[in-house]
């Protein structure tokens, strides 16, 4: 029998738009909490060339792949990890629809919907599949174990014996809580 | 023990309070009385100008606004135009909103010309002594905006406002302030330029030695216009917004390319990332992004960049005003009718999402009846995502998308067709941001 309920990492990125903004980077940060994702990893970075090539390799040959480059260089991005059930789709429902002018008819109280700016300043990225969340999450925190963090650190998240730190946005593991006996061990 | 002292403390309040009453008794006749009463002073302006605002109140945009609304989502926004107490204290001569941020020109005379409110990440509203303090960077109430002048009389003629960046164009040349990630300051890209608290401003006192004469942002570029009618960009160009016939980023401006040789531009109009010009013969010509059919002529080509001529002065006739937004287009014809294309809430219905060919809304939207035939519209301007137009008497209609109730209606509910915003005053300009809105009015008395 395998664990019907684990757990699902997708990654997100809060684009230059939101980062410069406080009340949106607050609202968004807000939306992440109510829909109990927890956050593994955070960091504020502004993105190299390098790594938006390889991160956005899938549109190398799209008319729009310059700007998306362009813009997403351009400032301080905030990039988190981050974890729940289905995550990968429950975030990209709260995303809505790429096109930010589309989303005013399709999903007007999406993320986008509300804070996009534009169809490339559309506020949010989310990964659309695992193995898509797999490869960004490589790209963007290079010392980050997606196999060992299932292997170790999955049942803390699981259990939810953790302390969220809201000044660096993070969930951090709480050890020294007990730990049921056998709790997410396969039988 | 306790008790005693608690009597004795209500017996000097009693006692205090017949005091108080003995005090207040008039000691003249009913007659005297009422030829001293106060007349009531309703609160008329000293000068002829006032400012409404209306939107978004979160970003600190709007200034200082007691009567603020409070959303589903606990968001702070005013529903409805308010007198922005600010402009009671200075005489505002010019507006701009950039995204989360709105400036003011001023009659001053020392060097505080400018003010400011709202956003300040990337110091697009200047560096203060007084923001030393703040958490974060936001600006509440306008505070000066201090730029290098060399003469007490400089005047500012122009302002423009991009999502974090902002143009101030005055006797003395252009001066900038804010992101220059792309370049839309007119200076060298700076990697990893730390924009928080900086102090630089950029003067460009002319290009090529024309004299500016107008200034217009995009979200990340930058629009000047000339003397001699010449049409000059820089920033961003990755949708060909720059129209200089590549797609990278430049900090020099220069001359646009294409159609635009030969012709006089009056006015040049940009939100986002779809530029439109108009030239002294009234016809008007299109750049950049045109995912949506904002440049008709240009049907294959999604990020137009070079400028191109739109065929539609046959069609109709000499336009006389134009506007750009994030996904659609708006021109005004010498008739007084409105035309609008592209895609998104644009006036004509809940049915009409896109708009491939110029279409009117219809005047009788505008006020224009049987009654009141004169009425018509004068003006037109727009924001990423909403619209409003300016009757010659000053009334303004306005329609869109209503994010955080940037259409100043009362309600957040998106507008399908122009209505008329009740403001108590004439409005003689709007600016639009992304989702608040400042006029500049002249009170009724």
């Amino acid at each position: 029998m395998t664990l019907q309920s684990y757990l699902q990492l997708t990654l997100a990125i809060l684009k230059p738009d939101v980062v410069k903004s406080p009340f949106v980077l607050k609202e968004i940060r807000k939306l992440i909490i109510d829909n109990d994702f927890k956050i593994v990893r955070t960091r504020r970075t502004i993105i190299g060339d390098d790594e938006a090539q390889e991160f956005y390799k899938e549109h190398k040959n799209k008319f729009y792949f310059n700007r998306l480059l362009t813009f997403i260089c351009s400032g301080p991005s905030d990039i988190y990890i981050l974890t729940s059930r289905n995550a990968i789709t429950k975030w990209r429902n709260l995303l809505g629809p790429t096109k930010v002018y589309q989303a005013q008819y399709s999903a007007p109280n999406s993320i986008r919907g509300k804070f996009g700016l534009s169809d490339t300043k559309n506020a949010v990225h989310g990964s659309d599949s695992v193995e898509s969340a797999n490869r960004e999450i490589a790209i963007l925190f290079k010392d980050f174990n997606i196999k060992k963090w299932y292997e170790n650190d999955e049942v803390y998240f699981q259990s939810k014996k953790l302390i969220f730190d809201p000044h660096l946005f993070i969930h951090l593991i709480d050890k020294d809580l007990d730990m049921p006996k056998n709790y997410g061990v396969l039988n | 023990m306790f008790n005693v002292v608690r009597n004795l403390a209500t017996n000097v309040n009693k006692r205090n309070a017949k005091e108080y009453l003995k005090k207040s008794k008039p000691k003249f006749s009913k007659n005297v009385r009422l030829k001293t009463m106060p007349i009531f002073k309703y609160p008329v302006s000293k000068g002829d100008c006032r400012v409404y605002v209306w939107g978004l109140q979160e970003h600190g945009a709007l200034g200082t606004i007691k009567k603020v609304s409070f959303g589903e989502e606990g968001v702070a926004f005013i529903g409805t135009p308010h007198r922005l107490s600010f402009a009671e204290y200075h005489k505002i001569l010019d507006i701009t909103c950039g995204y989360g941020f709105t400036v003011y020109a001023v009659q001053s005379k020392d060097n505080k010309i400018l003010y400011g409110s709202g956003i300040n990440s990337d110091s697009q509203l200047g560096y203060h002594p007084l923001d030393e303090k703040l958490k974060i960077p936001i600006i509440k109430e306008p505070r000066p905006i201090y730029i290098p002048l060399k003469e007490k009389t400089t005047k500012v003629l122009g302002l423009a406002a991009g999502r974090a960046h902002l143009l101030i164009l005055t006797d003395e040349g252009l001066f900038t302030l804010g992101n220059n990630g792309y370049g839309q300051c007119g200076r060298p890209i700076i990697g990893n330029e730390n924009y928080v608290k900086s102090k630089v401003v950029h003067c460009i006192p002319n290009v090529e030695g024309a004299k500016i004469t107008a200034v217009t942002a995009g979200q990340d570029h930058s629009i000047l216009l000339t003397e001699n009618g010449e049409v000059y960009t820089f920033g961003w160009g990755a949708d060909g917004q720059t129209g200089l016939a590549h797609y990278h980023n430049q900090y020099k401006p220069e001359l646009v390319k294409g159609d635009l040789v030969g012709q006089k531009i009056v006015k040049v109009s940009c939100t986002a990332d779809c530029v439109l010009a108009l030239s002294d013969n009234g016809k008007v010509f299109a750049w950049g992004n045109s995912e949506y059919g904002q440049i008709p002529t240009c049907k294959d080509n999604q990020q137009v960049n070079v400028a191109t001529e739109l065929k539609i002065y046959e069609k109709l006739g000499h336009i006389v005003d134009i506007a750009a937004g994030g996904s659609f287009c708006m021109v005004l014809n010498s008739s007084g009718i409105v035309y609008v294309w592209g895609f998104g809430i644009l006036g004509l219905g809940p049915e009409a999402q896109r708009v491939t060919e110029p279409t009117s809304i219809p005047s009788i939207l505008f006020g224009t009846n049987i009654s009141d035939p004169n009425t018509s519209v004068a003006k037109i301007f727009c924001g990423i995502s909403h619209l409003g137009a300016l009757t010659a008497d000053g009334q303004l209609y306005m329609w869109g998308r209503n994010k955080f109730g940037a259409l100043g209606l009362g309600h957040r509910k998106d507008q399908f067709f122009p209505l008329k915003v009740s403001v108590g005053a004439k409005i003689k300009k709007v600016a639009c941001g992304v989702d608040h809105t400042v006029s500049i009015c002249k009170p009724f008395i």
